[in-house]
């Protein structure tokens, strides 16, 4: 294993003016890893993404990437690394998947002002491993929110990147869907050493696809470390504030948590 | 994809539909000539004097006048659609129209009208019009960087309303002697003297068009949203401001001469899209050629209708303009985009 | 506009007048059957609107013009727009442009328009019969006490002539004050309690055409405190004799001299 970690944040401050704020938060990623972020709502994970693509700086602290801190990066080569995929997929003019996906190559296309074969060629492959090559010609707005979701994926594998976020990846999804989009991302991590960093609400689902996790709340990085390390209950209830159970999956071993429901009594 | 072959293909086809169009609108007119006499002054044979003065003089500047104007406000219409992220973007219904035509009312009153360095002079005040107009409706609008709809279309109400009131105070102060000449030119008029603004025009619609178009891929990525496009690598911020000054650029400048004209950046734009998609890399040239297919037939109706009187070429573009919107709004926009 | 050197054919056969008072002046001065054509709104004398037209005051079509092939046009200071007599110029047909602000100067543009068709016999005659009668009129109503005037040139809003306005100046030869002779814009919009306030003892209503003057004088009867609407001294009057700058701004001042001086021997 490499020594140096894909993604390094160190002691990094952000805040929007209001009364929260990112505080210092540091984390590695290492390469190949697949890393979840969980937390409560409104812990900061979705603002960690944008820091992490340079959508905002932070106010105090360092992000580097394959030991490059970000500021010394073009928004072009940081995106030729990193690449998102966002939980909302808002168009303002109708496109379709294949004009998506092509959208993916814009950080590899410099001085090109009309992509070329070889874009289209990337783009094509990057549809066929999320599995919408055949929808190709199809306008987004017809679609399935899983086949959506996948053509965004097929975005952000266009542009070749190391580093994969995604921002809550099975939360518009049915069941077999989520399945897949796991399968999907499992299979590129192996095959293909993606690193994969993801946003989730859902304790389970990170629990079950990382290596390790982070757990984020009120700003502040509480634990990290395995599923087992950071899925603890006296944790999980004392930051989320809500009664759970955790106990082990009997398919895979890793921690399932599950909420502990009220009875008709409690509160009173 | 669009490939350049086929930026080629659709400008091209677009430039050939404008020239046949401009063709047509040079035989029509007030003055009885007939299609011989046209001919003979188009390919510099013998003509009779007031079909050369009529061909040359009066007929052809006006029609370059509308070509350059519809493209100008085309294209402006387009980067507003992009740059807001909004359909229903336009000079008009963002009130920069009216800040340009503010502006240029004011430039009128002080006398820039006449030489070549009136109408630059003209056009860079109907140009800051446009800007401080295009800027207010940002800084009303804007919610958290974004811009939604509602919002926007409001601010951008509220802002034409304002400039309109704005020129009627100064128009309230006019003599009398003046005031029908201003308000005929606010109706919008493409009545044109010579070939000097079509000069003006040309260059400054140029400079914006091409500030436009070098955006054209950065305006794709933008229309997945900002964030999207920053995480992509353009640079949304730069791309922003360049596309904000040039469109605003392109309103100044056509307004300056032809007072404010609506419906060409709004409807245009949409019924391109409607053929060839929503990749600007080939939507601009094309919309823009368009545009100033349409506005050539629209100026020339305004000429010949009611011949020898004149419709305000405002009415026309509104005319043809509404019932398509309405059309839009009934199938497309039904459907929920953004 | 006017003031510039203009290169003028020796005797002009096709004229184009751009303004109803230059067509009243050309065929004032009889050469009416020179004129090939004129605007919409020349609607005097009636064979005026038997000719040609080429389009509005604002609003002139070059192209009906050019196909008249005029060798000469008529223009206004009061009225046309300076781009208009450029544009017609810069195609070659000689533009004269007459600047009317007063009793005075539309004489002179009457005698000059006289000078450019060869009619200066005419013009002078003409010229000279409208200052004698102006003379006339002015002895008569010398040492006599001038009531105050309010020139209603527009009721709402109400718009009033104000300083150096061809409308005020013939109200002061007529014999009155205009109570608006010294607003600084010329038809400035002004307020109905201001002009109350002043007071005036005779109400002028210019009518542009429209039907129904009683309805107007109806609108003003509420206002019963003023002097003039008291006594009943609220007088329309044809809007064109007083502010179309041509020969029958004579009939124009005969007309309000005798509203506001009843008690001369006319």
């Amino acid at each position: 294993m490499s020594p140096e970690p894909l993604l390094a944040v160190r002691g990094v401050d952000f805040g929007y003016g209001g009364a929260f704020r990112l505080e210092d938060v540091s984390f590695e990623v290492e390469r190949a890893e697949v890393f979840a972020v969980i937390g409560p709502n409104s812990s900061g994970k979705t603002t960690l993404i944008r820091l992490l693509t340079k959508v905002h700086e932070p106010q105090r602290g360092e992000i580097r990437l394959g030991g490059i801190a970000l500021g010394r990066l073009s928004r072009r080569a940081l995106a030729r690394q990193v690449a998102v995929v966002p939980q909302e997929l808002t168009l303002a003019f109708p496109l379709t998947v294949e004009e998506l996906a092509l959208m993916g190559r814009h950080p590899h296309a410099e001085g090109r002002f009309f992509e070329g074969p070889e874009d289209l060629a990337r783009a094509w492959e990057a549809m066929a491993l999320a599995g919408v090559l055949d929808l190709g010609q199809q306008p987004l707005d017809t679609l399935s929110g899983g086949e959506r979701q996948r053509a965004v994926l097929a975005r952000a594998l266009a542009q070749e990147p190391r580093l994969l976020l995604l921002d809550e990846p099975t939360s518009h999804l049915d069941l077999r869907h989520q399945r897949e989009i796991v399968g999907l991302l499992r299979r590129l991590n192996r095959e293909r050493a993606l690193t994969v960093v993801l946003v989730s609400h859902d304790l389970n689902l990170a629990g079950e696809v990382a290596d390790r996790l982070l757990l984020l709340a009120g700003g502040r990085v509480v634990r990290i470390g395995s599923s087992d390390e950071v899925l603890e209950e006296g944790l999980l209830e004392e930051v989320y504030g809500c009664p759970v159970r955790v106990e082990k999956s009997p398919a895979s071993g890793r921690p399932v948590v599950m909420i502990r429901w009220p009875d008709a009594d409690e509160g009173r | 994809m669009i490939t350049r072959r086929q930026a080629f293909l659709g400008t091209g086809g677009v430039a050939v539909a404008l020239a046949a169009v401009s063709a047509a609108a040079l035989t029509l007119g007030a003055a009885p000539l007939t299609l011989s006499e046209v001919v003979s002054v188009l390919l510099g044979r013998e003509a009779p004097e007031l079909a050369a003065t009529v061909v040359l003089g009066l007929r052809l500047p006006r029609i370059l006048l509308a070509a350059v104007a519809g493209a100008g406000l085309t294209v402006a219409g387009v980067a507003f659609q992009a740059l807001t992220r909004n359909p229903l973007a336009d000079p008009a219904v963002l009130g920069v129209a009216s800040g340009a035509a503010f502006g240029a009312v004011v430039g009128q009153l002080a006398g820039l009208e006449g030489s070549l360095l009136a109408a630059f002079g003209l056009s860079a005040v109907a140009f800051a019009g446009a800007l401080v107009a295009a800027a207010a409706v940002y800084l009303i609008a804007a919610v958290g960087g974004r811009l939604p709809i509602q919002t926007l279309l409001l601010a951008g109400v509220i802002t034409g309303l304002f400039f309109s009131a704005a020129i009627t105070l100064i128009i309230s102060l006019v003599d009398l002697a003046r005031l029908g000449g201003i308000l005929h030119w606010l109706m919008g008029s493409l009545g044109t003297l010579g070939y000097r603004p079509v000069g003006v025009m040309a260059l400054g619609c140029a400079v914006g068009t091409g500030a436009v178009y070098a955006q054209a891929r950065a305006l794709n990525l933008l229309a997945l949203g900002e964030e999207s496009a920053l995480q992509l690598g353009v640079e949304a911020e730069r791309v922003k401001r360049v596309i904000f000054v040039a469109a605003s650029l392109l309103t100044g400048v056509v307004v300056a001469h032809t007072g404010p004209i609506g419906f060409v950046g709004l409807i245009v734009p949409h019924a391109v899209r409607l053929a060839v998609g929503s990749d600007n890399r080939l939507l601009i040239p094309v919309a823009a050629g368009a545009g100033a297919t349409f506005l050539v037939f629209a100026d020339t109706l305004a000429r010949v209708a009611v011949r020898p009187a004149e419709l305000p070429v405002g009415v026309i573009t509104a005319f043809c303009g509404a019932p398509f919107f309405v059309y839009l709004l009934r199938t497309r926009f039904r459907r929920g985009l953004a | 506009m006017s003031g510039r050197r203009v290169a003028v054919p020796a005797r002009p056969t096709r004229v184009v007048s751009l303004a109803p008072s230059l067509t009243e002046i050309v065929y004032a001065l009889g050469a009416g059957e020179r004129l090939v054509g004129v605007t919409e709104y020349c609607d005097y004398p009636k064979e005026a609107t038997a000719k040609p037209k080429v389009g509005g005051i604002y609003t002139p079509n070059f192209e009906a013009i050019l196909t008249l092939r005029p060798d000469l046009a008529l223009a206004t200071t009061e009225g046309n727009r300076e781009e208009h007599v450029r544009g017609l110029a810069a195609l070659g047909i000689p533009v004269y442009v007459v600047r009317p602000v007063d009793f005075a100067t539309v004489l002179q543009s009457i005698e000059r328009v006289g000078r450019l068709l060869g009619r200066q016999g005419e013009a002078a005659a003409l010229a000279g019969s409208m200052r004698q009668e102006a003379e006339a009129i002015a002895r008569a109503v010398e040492g006599v006490r001038r009531p105050r005037v309010l020139y209603v040139l527009w009721g709402n809003p109400l718009i009033v002539p104000g300083r150096d306005t061809l409308i005020t100046d013939l109200i002061r030869r007529a014999g009155g004050e205009s109570v608006t002779r010294d607003e600084p814009l010329a038809y400035p919009r002004f307020s109905v309690e201001e002009a109350m306030a002043r007071q005036p003892e005779r109400i002028v209503l210019a009518q542009h055409g429209e039907a129904s003057v009683d309805e107007r004088l109806r609108e003003w009867q509420h206002l019963r405190l003023l002097p003039a609407v008291r006594q009943g001294r609220i007088h329309p009057i044809d809007g064109n004799l007083m502010h179309r700058p041509g020969p029958r701004i004579l009939e124009g001042l005969r007309t309000l001299a005798r509203l506001l001086h009843p008690e001369v021997p006319w």
